[in-house]
């Protein structure tokens, strides 16, 4: 390629003449972007501000994956109660307090049976199937005995001592087959009503994300239009507008939002609307502080100068530019929202059953938690696992946008 | 000085009228009376002999300046659900059980977050150090309820190291508030190493290196002092914290705190007691607030100035 540029100046040379002028057609091509090596550095492609900050963020995995589990989760949350066979609020009295993990006992070749916590005798499969109740002979609560009859042939549970014995009819006991095989039917089992728990983490989420999503809405909505207006109107507007917040804020949040919840009484509508009133207050007041500060900037005086309106000035041109802050304070406000929910449901305020939350969930398991305590484990690993996520996107989120708080 | 702190007091009172009218109003505000328990009907002219006793026939406006009344001299009324006491009798049961509770939680934090921020800061990216920051992320994501019902299930009820319930010994104190601190140790521990890496790097700490004091003494005299200004400020918005977290705290361990009588209160739609306890609460917090912002002034005098300024 370079000879052909010293041929394009051959020719200009040899040209004083200009009838003599010959063009040769491929020295009108453009370089390739390679040439002279000078690509490498002319290819710093200008990025835009939210180009940027996608780049900062993608360098953080664990904010990365966080975005993929929130995401999924919101996948779950919306279709998941949709594919499941039973609803959140089935009750089943045979399967009562079935654990994740099952001790199955073989009877003869093929049949296999599980003793349920509440000595029901149950059929499953060899590989954690439950396939229904074994049918009752006679139930002796004073001698602690129960007959069940499988096939022609009488099982006798017996349950003086724990833990409980299976025998067969002559007093021989039944073969344990495998230990703690996964429970295929009730992945992570079931209540003590019978209500399979796997269901209802799924229903749960569903809970937790309405709860994240109406706290972001109401943050980005009221929030942010409360705090523009204080802000940008500034002077005895301001100071009452921000008075009020400063006074509901030193009031203790929960301490209202259970004051609230007397008012409405408990449902999942009004944790909702009590975590609407309370969540917009740290909002008001960042964005009050950033458009205060970006309010005398030359392109605000521009704006005005043609005749903006306050609105347009305060919509298209504030609270865009104060969009990073907006954007982090949400993110940090989703887990307090989803505390919040979690906190009001298990002291019984919130969402109450048969619907589920991870907080009911949690305090339902709370009074039999000595005996199941993988009915806490479950609902308790969702909300930390999801807490911890959204934790880590608003870190990430923070990093990439404001880098000032970078470590 | 004096100036700024009759300006925070009173600003306090300000806030706590509008705590106790905001409170007032709601709790009248309340659809159904205190009486509609379920499966209990009473006779409308019992229903009119109690309403009568407890002035909920009187104009709203007259039960209100009432209530403000007696609220300045520390009678919050008689409870509904506990005949024959008053509301202070209840809180005054309750009270010392929550206090206890929160003042070993905050020993807790700091005896807890100052060690653990100021090492993970010295032996910044080592292995002690990520691992103390696993532990704070871990802290801040899992709610109190459940790290409480862990620590029952593990410590009381399969090792048998303390008691489950109660509260008639100092141990019965010893989970609940480990339970309470944690996720408030959490956050302290982050905010202490950034702040301690931060000072860390400040002129005046080299040259008391340059001086060649020890490194005890620089860290102790030097660093630690300035590092832990940022500590007192979460400290003191942290007690609302810890207050509410009583709440769940108490229910788990089955203490009689004030926690507890609030919940309870809720479910007994006890309307004076919900009252008494959420002006209690707002009043402790209130307090602590003002206790913190004097301290503020005193460990950091550049604060105190800006303070009045706010």
């Amino acid at each position: 390629m370079v000879s052909s540029i010293r041929g394009l100046q051959s020719t200009a040379r040899k040209g004083k003449d200009m009838s003599d002028l010959t063009f040769n057609m491929d020295d009108w091509e453009p370089l390739p972007a390679d040439a002279l090596g000078l690509a490498k550095e002319s290819a710093g492609v200008s990025l835009s501000y939210w180009q940027n900050i996608w780049r900062c963020f993608k360098k953080n995995k664990l904010s990365v994956m966080s975005l993929i589990f929130i995401v999924f989760l919101i996948f779950v949350a919306v279709f998941g109660p949709m594919l499941t066979r039973q609803s959140y609020s089935d009750q089943n009295r045979d399967y009562i307090h079935i654990p994740p993990q099952l001790d199955i006992y073989a009877i003869g070749r093929d049949t296999y049976v599980y003793l349920s916590p509440s000595m029901q005798l149950l059929k499953v499969s060899k590989d954690g199937h439950l396939l229904g109740p074994v049918e009752k002979l006679e139930d002796d609560l004073s001698s602690k005995r129960r007959v069940y009859t499988l096939g022609g042939q009488n099982i006798i549970v017996d349950y003086r001592q724990k833990p409980a014995r299976i025998l067969y009819e002559d007093g021989k006991d039944v073969p344990l087959f495998r230990k703690k095989v996964w429970n295929k039917t009730f992945w992570f089992g079931t209540d003590s009503v019978g209500r399979d728990l796997f269901v209802r983490i799924i229903y749960g989420a569903r809970v937790t994300i309405i709860i994240g999503f109406v706290a972001s809405f109401v943050n980005l909505t009221i929030g942010v239009l409360y705090g523009g207006i204080a802000g940008y109107l500034g002077g005895m507007t301001d100071n009452i507008m921000m008075r009020i917040v400063d006074i509901l804020r030193s009031i203790p949040r929960l301490l209202y939002v259970i004051l609230l919840m007397v008012v409405f009484g408990s449902g999942l509508l009004t944790v909702v609307i009590v975590i609407g009133l309370v969540d917009w207050l740290g909002m008001a007041r960042i964005v009050r502080g950033q458009v205060f500060s970006i309010k005398n900037r030359e392109y605000v005086l521009a704006a005005r100068a043609l005749g903006a309106k306050p609105k347009r000035i305060l919509l298209r041109h504030l609270i865009p530019n104060a969009l990073g802050p907006i954007i982090i304070e949400t993110a940090m406000n989703i887990p307090h929202a989803i505390f919040t929910e979690a906190f009001l449901s298990f002291v019984g305020l919130g969402v109450s059953a048969p619907q589920a939350s991870w907080g009911t969930l949690a305090n339902n398991a709370l009074s039999g938690f000595m005996s199941y305590p993988y009915e806490m484990f479950f609902p308790a690993i969702a909300i930390s696992l999801t807490v911890l996520a959204f934790n880590f996107l608003g870190d990430g989120l923070r990093d990439a946008i404001d880098p000032r708080f970078k470590e | 000085m004096g100036k700024y702190l009759l300006y925070r007091i009173g600003s306090m009172f300000v806030t706590l009228f509008v705590i106790i009218t905001i409170t007032f109003f709601l709790m009248h505000a309340v659809p159904g009376g205190p009486y509609d328990f379920e499966g209990q009907n009473l006779k409308p002219e019992i229903v009119e002999l109690l309403q009568s006793k407890y002035h909920l026939n009187d104009p709203i406006f007259k039960q209100y300046l009432d209530y403000l009344k007696g609220v300045a001299t520390f009678d919050l009324g008689p409870s509904f659900y506990y005949s024959g006491r008053s509301v202070t009798d209840v809180i005054a049961q309750g009270l010392p059980v929550t206090i206890k509770l929160s003042a070993l939680s905050i020993l807790f934090v700091i005896l807890l977050s100052l060690p653990l921020g100021v090492i993970s800061a010295l032996k910044r990216n080592r292995l002690t150090d990520r691992l103390i920051m696993i532990f704070a992320t871990i802290g801040r994501t899992v709610p109190a309820f459940v790290v409480g019902t862990l620590l029952i299930y593990f410590l009381s009820y399969k090792w048998r190291l303390f008691p489950i319930f109660g509260v008639a010994t100092f141990k019965h104190y010893i989970l609940p508030s480990v339970a309470l601190s944690l996720a408030t140790t959490a956050q302290l521990t982050r905010l202490i190493r950034a702040s301690m890496l931060d000072v860390l790097n400040q002129d005046y700490i080299r040259t008391a290196k340059a001086k060649g004091l020890s490194k005890s003494r620089i860290l102790l005299k030097h660093a630690l002092k300035n590092a832990s200004i940022p500590m007192v400020t979460v400290l003191g918005s942290s007690v609302a914290g810890l207050l509410t977290g009583a709440f769940v705290i108490e229910q788990i361990f089955a203490m009689p705190g004030m926690g507890r009588y609030f919940t309870q209160a809720i479910s007994n739609r006890d309307y004076p007691l919900i009252m008494g306890i959420t002006i209690y609460f707002s009043l402790i917090l209130l307090v602590s607030m003002l206790v913190v912002d004097i301290l503020y002034g005193l460990i950091d005098p550049r604060a105190a100035v800006y303070g009045k300024k706010r």
